[in-house]
This record gives C-alpha cells, sequence and structure tokens, in this order.
C-alpha cells in the first residue's frame, strides 16, 4: 500500500529542469532508498513531499491526501507528520541538545516537554549531553539528535537526504542498523537518499533509481539488481 | 473535502501573503520617504522653472571643477586602495604582533568626522610653519586634502581586501607556493583573486571622496562639493545646487554601475562565520616588517593627529578647552540618541533587505539602497528639505525625524551588506528545520535566524552607530534649527573662532568618540566571545 504518490511532477530551478514528470509511489512501513548521481534531483523529491518547495506541474499525495496540487501547497509542512533529516543535519547551533529536541515541541504546545524529551534522550544514550551544544559532540551523536529531533514529534514518514554521507563505515553501519529498530519502535516509513548503491542494496526494501530528473526504475530490491534498464545497470556496476 | 481543501489553499495564500508583507511595507515606506523627495528635487530642477538659466551656469568653469574634484578623489581612491591592499595584507595574512589590535587601532579614523583630522594636520601645519601663510597653506591644501581623506578611507579599503583576503581557501596559494616564489603567488595568484575587492575599494573610495566637502571647505580650497553647499547655503539657488549635482550623480552611478556585480558581491566584513582557512604567511622577516609598517600608519593616521590637537588645544591655556567642553556639552545627548535611533533604523531596513534578497532574491529594496547611498550627501540633504518642507509634513521637517531618514538613505547600504555576507553563511535547512517542525515565519526569524547572525546584526549596529554619530554631509543639510549636534556644533564654529578653541572641540569630539567605540566594541567582545564558545 503506498503512502506518498508524487504524481506527474515536473520542477525546474531558474531554467534548469529538476525533475520531469515524475510518477513515483513509496510503499507504508518499508525503507525506500532514492538513488541516483549527484544533481539528479533525488533531494528536490525530498523537498517536495515535505512541502519545502513547490512544484512547476503535478500533485502529491500523502496517506490518500493531495497535499500539493500544482503550484500550490495544499498542507503546510509542519501538518504532514514528517521528520527530515537534512544532509547538513541543520542542528540550530545557539540551542543546546535539549533546546534542539524540546523547540518543535514548545511551538506546537505539547504539554510534558521535559519528559518526553528526555525519555527519546535516553532512548538514544544521549541522555548526559542534554546540555551540551551540537558543536561539542562527534559527528555520530550528531546524527542522533538530528535523528532524535525529527522523531521527537512522532512522524510517520522520515526523510533522511544522505544524513550519514560524512561518517566513517563504522558509525554509518552502526546508526542503519539503529534507524532500522526505530523503524519498527515508530511505524516509520523512511525515504532515504544516498547516491551509494552498495549501501541502498544492503538496507532498502524498495529502491528508486533516478538520472537527470526522470525515473530509471522503481521496485524492490531484488526487481532493481535484475533491471534491464542501462542506467540502472551502469549506475549499479559502478 | 473539497471545502477543507479551499481553506487550506487559503491559509497558504496569507501565509505566502504574510511573508511578502514586510518586505512590501519597507519598500513602500523607502519609496515615499527616501526615493520620493530625491526624484520630487529632480523633477523640480528639470521641468521647474528657472531651468533654462541654470543650465547655462553649467559652464567650463564648472566642469574644470568637476575636473580638479575628480582628479582629486581619483588620487585618493588610489593612494587608499594601494595602501589597503599592503595594510590588509598585513593585517589578514601575516602573524604580525598584536595584530588584532591594529585591526581596531586602524578603523579609528574611519569613524571620526573628517574635519576633525583636517582640524589636527591644519594645527601641525601651523607647528611646522610657525604661522600659516596663505601661499604655503594654499600650496599644500591639495596634498593635506589627499592626506586626510585617505587617512579616513585608508581602513575603509583595509576592511573589503583584508576580508576578501581571508575568504581565498589556502589550498589556492599553496599549491602556487610549491610552484614558484611569494612574489609571483602575491602578484599572479593573490592580486588577481581580490580583483573585485580591489575595484570595489577603489569605486567606492572615489565616491566618497569626490562628494565630500567638510575637508576642502575647511582648507578653503574650492571644489565640485563645495561649489554645490554655496549655491545651496549662500546663494539659495537650490535649482542649480540640483542641477550641478546631478553631474555628480551621473558620474557616481555610471562608476558603481561599471563595478556592481563586484560591489554587490564584495564582502565589506565578515562577522561571525569561519569561512574558508585562510593563508598565513608565518615568517619573522616578514612578521617583523609588518609590525613597524603597522606602527607607522598608527602613528602617522592616529597618534600624530591627536598629539597636534593635545598641544594645539592647550596652548593658550585650560579655558579653551573648558569653553570647548561647555560648548558642545548640549549637544552630546542629542547626538547619541540620534546615532542610536539612526541605527536602529539602518539595522531594521538592512536586515529585511539582506534577508528577502538571500532568501527570496528579493532584491529591489536592495537596488534602492545602493542607489541612495550613491547620491551624495549633500543631494539627499537638499532632497529632504525640498520635500519635507511643507506645513503638512512640518513634523518630519522640524524634528528629528527627517535627519533619521538622511541616516537611513546613507547608511542603510552598510548594514545591508554586513548582514547580508553573514545570511550567506547560514544553511537555508537551519529554518527549513524549523519550519517543518511547525515552527511559524516571524518565529523562525527572531528565534533561528536572528540569534544566528547576531554577531553581525550588532557589528552593523555600531559602525552605523559610529557613522551617524559623526555624520556632517546629510546633518548640516537637513538639522533643525537649534538642535544641538556635536559635528554641526564644531563645524559651524570652526570658522570664526580662535583655533585653539576648535582643536579643542575636535580633540573632545574625538576623545568622546574613541570612548564609545571602547565601550561599543567591549560589549561586541563579549558578544563574539559568546558565540564562539557556543558554536
Amino acid at each position: 500500500m503506498s503512502i506518498i504518490k508524487l504524481n506527474n511532477i515536473t520542477h525546474s530551478y531558474s531554467n534548469a529542469m529538476i525533475l520531469n514528470n515524475l510518477f513515483l509511489e513509496f510503499e507504508k512501513n518499508k525503507v525506500t532508498y532514492i538513488l541516483g548521481e549527484s544533481g539528479s534531483g533525488k533531494t528536490t523529491i525530498l523537498r517536495l513531499i515535505a512541502g519545502l518547495e513547490i512544484p512547476q506541474k503535478g500533485s502529491i499525495f500523502i496517506n490518500n491526501r493531495i497535499v500539493t496540487k500544482g503550484e500550490t501547497i495544499i498542507v503546510q509542512p509542519e501538518k504532514r507528520e514528517i521528520g527530515f533529516i537534512f544532509q547538513d543535519l541543520a542542528l540550530w547551533p545557539h540551542f543546546t541538545v535539549y533546546e534542539n529536541i524540546a523547540f518543535g515541541l514548545k511551538q506546537r504546545g505539547k504539554k510534558h516537554i521535559e519528559e518526553t524529551v528526555f525519555e527519546i534522550l535516553e532512548f538514544f544514550g544521549l541522555t548526559d549531553y542534554s546540555k551540551k551544544f551540537p558543536h561539542q559532540m562527534s559527528g555520530g551523536q550528531q546524527q542522533m539528535i538530528a535523528i532524535a529531533r525529527a522523531l521527537v514529534l512522532k512522524p510517520t514518514i522520515l526523510l533522511m537526504d544522505e544524513p550519514l554521507a560524512s561518517l566513517d563505515v563504522k558509525s554509518k553501519r552502526k546508526i542503519l542498523k539503529f534507524i532500522s529498530l526505530l523503524m519498527k519502535k515508530y511505524n516509520l516509513t523512511i525515504i532515504y537518499v544516498t547516491h551509494d548503491h552498495r549501501e541502498a542494496l544492503k538496507y532498502a526494501d524498495n529502491i528508486a533509481v533516478i538520472n537527470k530528473g526522470i525515473l530509471q526504475e522503481s521496485g524492490s530490491v531484488e526487481q532493481i539488481k535484475n533491471s534491464k534498464n542501462e542506467f540502472v545497470k551502469y549506475f549499479l556496476e559502478y | 473535502m473539497k471545502n477543507n481543501s479551499k481553506r487550506h489553499c487559503l491559509s497558504t495564500m496569507i501565509r505566502q501573503q504574510n511573508i511578502r508583507i514586510i518586505y512590501l511595507v519597507t519598500l513602500i515606506l523607502l519609496v515615499l520617504f527616501i526615493v520620493l523627495p530625491i526624484v520630487n528635487v529632480l523633477g523640480l530642477t528639470f521641468f521647474g522653472v528657472g531651468f533654462s538659466e541654470n543650465f547655462k551656469e553649467l559652464n567650463n568653469d564648472l566642469l574644470s571643477l568637476l575636473f580638479k574634484s575628480s582628479l582629486l578623489a581619483l588620487s585618493v581612491a588610489f593612494f587608499s586602495t594601494i595602501s589597503g591592499v599592503i595594510l590588509g595584507f598585513i593585517l589578514y595574512k601575516t602573524n604580525v604582533k598584536y595584530r588584532n589590535f591594529f585591526k581596531l587601532l586602524i578603523l579609528i579614523p574611519l569613524f571620526i568626522s573628517p574635519y576633525i583630522l583636517a582640524i589636527a594636520w591644519k594645527d601641525l601645519s601651523f607647528f611646522v610653519f610657525n604661522s600659516i601663510e596663505y601661499d604655503i597653506y594654499k600650496k599644500y591644501s591639495y596634498f593635506a586634502i589627499i592626506l586626510v581623506h585617505s587617512t579616513i578611507y585608508i581602513p575603509l579599503s583595509i576592511l573589503i581586501i583584508g576580508s576578501s583576503m581571508t575568504n581565498i581557501s589556502k589550498q589556492l596559494e599553496e599549491s602556487a607556493l610549491l610552484m614558484t616564489d611569494f612574489p609571483n603567488v602575491f602578484f599572479k595568484i593573490l592580486i588577481p583573486l581580490i580583483k573585485p575587492a580591489i575595484l570595489s575599494s577603489f569605486v567606492l573610495i572615489f565616491i566618497f571622496s569626490i562628494s565630500e566637502f567638510s575637508v576642502p571647505s575647511y582648507f578653503g580650497i574650492r571644489v565640485y562639493t563645495t561649489e554645490i553647499f554655496t549655491q545651496f547655503s549662500a546663494f539659495y539657488n537650490h535649482g542649480l545646487a540640483v542641477l550641478q549635482s546631478v553631474l555628480l550623480i551621473v558620474l557616481c552611478m555610471i562608476l558603481l554601475l561599471s563595478e556592481k556585480k563586484h560591489i554587490s558581491e564584495s564582502t565589506f566584513l565578515s562577522v561571525g562565520t569561519k569561512g574558508k582557512e585562510a593563508k598565513i604567511y608565518d615568517s619573522n622577516r616578514l612578521n617583523i616588517i609588518g609590525f613597524w609598517i603597522m606602527i607607522t600608519v598608527v602613528f602617522i593616521m592616529i597618534c600624530l593627529p591627536v598629539i597636534v590637537l593635545i598641544l594645539h588645544s592647550f596652548v593658550d591655556g585650560l579655558d579653551e578647552f573648558v569653553k570647548a567642553f561647555n560648548l558642545l556639552l548640549p549637544s552630546f545627548g542629542n547626538s547619541i540618541l540620534l546615532a542610536l535611533l539612526g541605527a536602529v533604523c539602518t539595522v531594521v531596513i538592512g536586515f529585511v533587505a539582506a534577508y528577502y534578497s538571500v532568501r527570496y532574491n528579493q532584491n529591489t529594496i536592495d537596488r534602492i539602497l545602493l542607489f541612495t547611498f550613491a547620491i551624495p550627501s549633500i543631494i539627499l540633504g537638499i532632497a529632504l528639505i525640498k520635500f519635507y518642507n511643507k506645513p503638512y509634513l512640518n513634523f518630519i521637517y522640524s524634528g528629528l525625524g527627517i535627519i533619521i531618514l538622511g541616516y537611513i538613505g546613507k547608511y542603510s547600504f552598510i548594514s545591508a551588506k554586513i548582514i547580508r555576507n553573514s545570511l550567506k553563511q547560514i544553511p537555508k535547512s537551519m529554518e527549513d528545520a524549523a519550519k517543518i517542525q511547525g515552527v511559524g515565519y516571524i518565529k523562525r526569524i527572531l528565534k533561528i535566524v536572528i540569534p544566528l547572525i547576531f554577531p553581525a546584526i550588532y557589528a552593523a549596529f555600531i559602525i552605523n552607530f559610529l557613522f551617524c554619530l559623526g555624520d556632517l554631509g546629510t546633518t548640516i543639510m537637513v538639522y533643525p534649527p537649534g538642535t544641538e549636534i556635536m559635528p554641526i556644533k564644531v563645524f559651524t564654529i570652526m570658522a570664526n573662532a580662535p583655533d585653539s578653541l576648535t582643536s579643542s572641540m575636535a580633540l573632545i569630539v574625538f576623545i568622546f568618540t574613541i570612548l564609545l567605540i571602547s565601550i561599543l566594541f567591549y560589549t561586541f567582545k563579549k558578544i563574539l566571545t559568546e558565540y564562539n564558545v557556543n558554536y
């Protein structure tokens, strides 16, 4: 069952076409990797789903509800039940770990903020770091804070824009395993953008391969492995 | 379902309008209060009574005066920019002893009103020649204008060129150093890379110098701006004054537009950002030479004028100094209040211009600010007077409002520049992350954007506060009679007062400004330290 549907999406920056008549669906409670070279439009797909970009054409559905139609955002980003982990993590440097996580809760007028924050910090093993600032923590710990910040608002969809690109292999592996645990605990649908096909083949349920804004192939890992598409074959060989 | 979706669409539209509304309101206010007066004065000049008579006055004599003024401004721009390259290199690319202290010290002349330094250098000639003989005085006055203007504008050049040097990745120089020697790297790699900053510095200093009139006026040299000022304040021929100004505006705009790209992209000042790791040339020989050059420059540019002012102030005993203090006392409060209001307004407008330019690619306000910045102060002043001197606009004309409008027109561009540089370093994802969490537009600005660029906002505030405090060009044209303002008080009194009184007043203004600079920079340093700890 699909949770997100991109229907005939066309998007461009200035005069450069980023996505061209894209049709793509994402299955519920699955990890879908979007694979492609740099500049192929992977990040734009995430930003469109989140409502941070407005397409020139097409519509986007989340949970069968239209959220973007043409150049109109119908459902605002914060109402889409989405968590977003940015490539640069976007941890607010002037806030402590605690404040980074609590900020969204406060804005939404939630109750028992302190309890909720410490609960998630404990789950991530970061309780002792609550008063520290992001720059005082290691790369791996910063990733954890970014994930915790996204999950504390209990999203149903987690969008991840190559957040682990700067990590060493060991830390990366550790966090990826942790993410699959989270997925089960929070009943999450994860869309993960990367250009690392090995990582995708290992951790994905489904894969979508994009090239120059055009969807080349999407399906299960097995389907992608056996794809006849020239670009997919070239990309997986590389 | 359909109704729901309509409601969502409407709320989206309102949201997007909210985002635009701040920009639109600022734009409309700027156009109404500052651009309209300028357009009005130009219209009156070209389409009003007396245009043909005034046009005949634009004769060869005036053109040769413009040529003479351009030559003076060219000399200042050339000398200041060359000095800016050398001193910028010493301060930003070497490990010269006390370089941070020198960086701060060298900024002082930029914030001191030009006439203060003019008084000091005239006093020095008094000591050197023992009496001010008219011929000697006249002979050296051109040189004195170049010297005083260069002293003021060299710090600006250092700021522009130095921050450009720090933005060059060290790998670019290091890879060249593997192939050739230092002079070649300096002239063939570093200089071409900072060419936009060099050109920006040259053009801006030329415009500042050709528009400045207090120094030539003090030295009694007839230049283009003093001629405009005479037409305006002595002959009350506003039409001719504006018509003469148009030539100057055209010259400034041609220069600005030819270098628009470089000027709008040059860094001016980078605050609170880490930037690229710059190459530092840490050789003992270079550090020692650099140190002595800085000592000499600081002595000539700051210490010597101050010593001379002190000596000349007390040449007739303490009486003149006390008299000067009593004369200036009522103006301190007014000057601080005006500078504070001016700084706040210019920072707010600068922020709006910078934010919308960086985030939404809306550059209209930016362009307006560049235009009003390029217009010589004297013309901005005439435009404001002509426009607001009406019974129903008297509340602006006869109050502090007209001075604040002058400051906004003159200095908002500077705060926009400084804030823009800092905003460009903040990834958009910082705001996007907040947006996804449901943080509204205003709150995103207040809680995320402003705290992240606060050092730059504060730096813009300090710089514009000091510029407003020392502003003479616009203030002298628009200040309401009876308003006591520090620079005006000194400038109006210095033509008729004894030299020792003028020097005492200049010294007091200097000390007062230094005191304020010290307080502001001390708080700034504390803020920077706090931000570095937190980041």
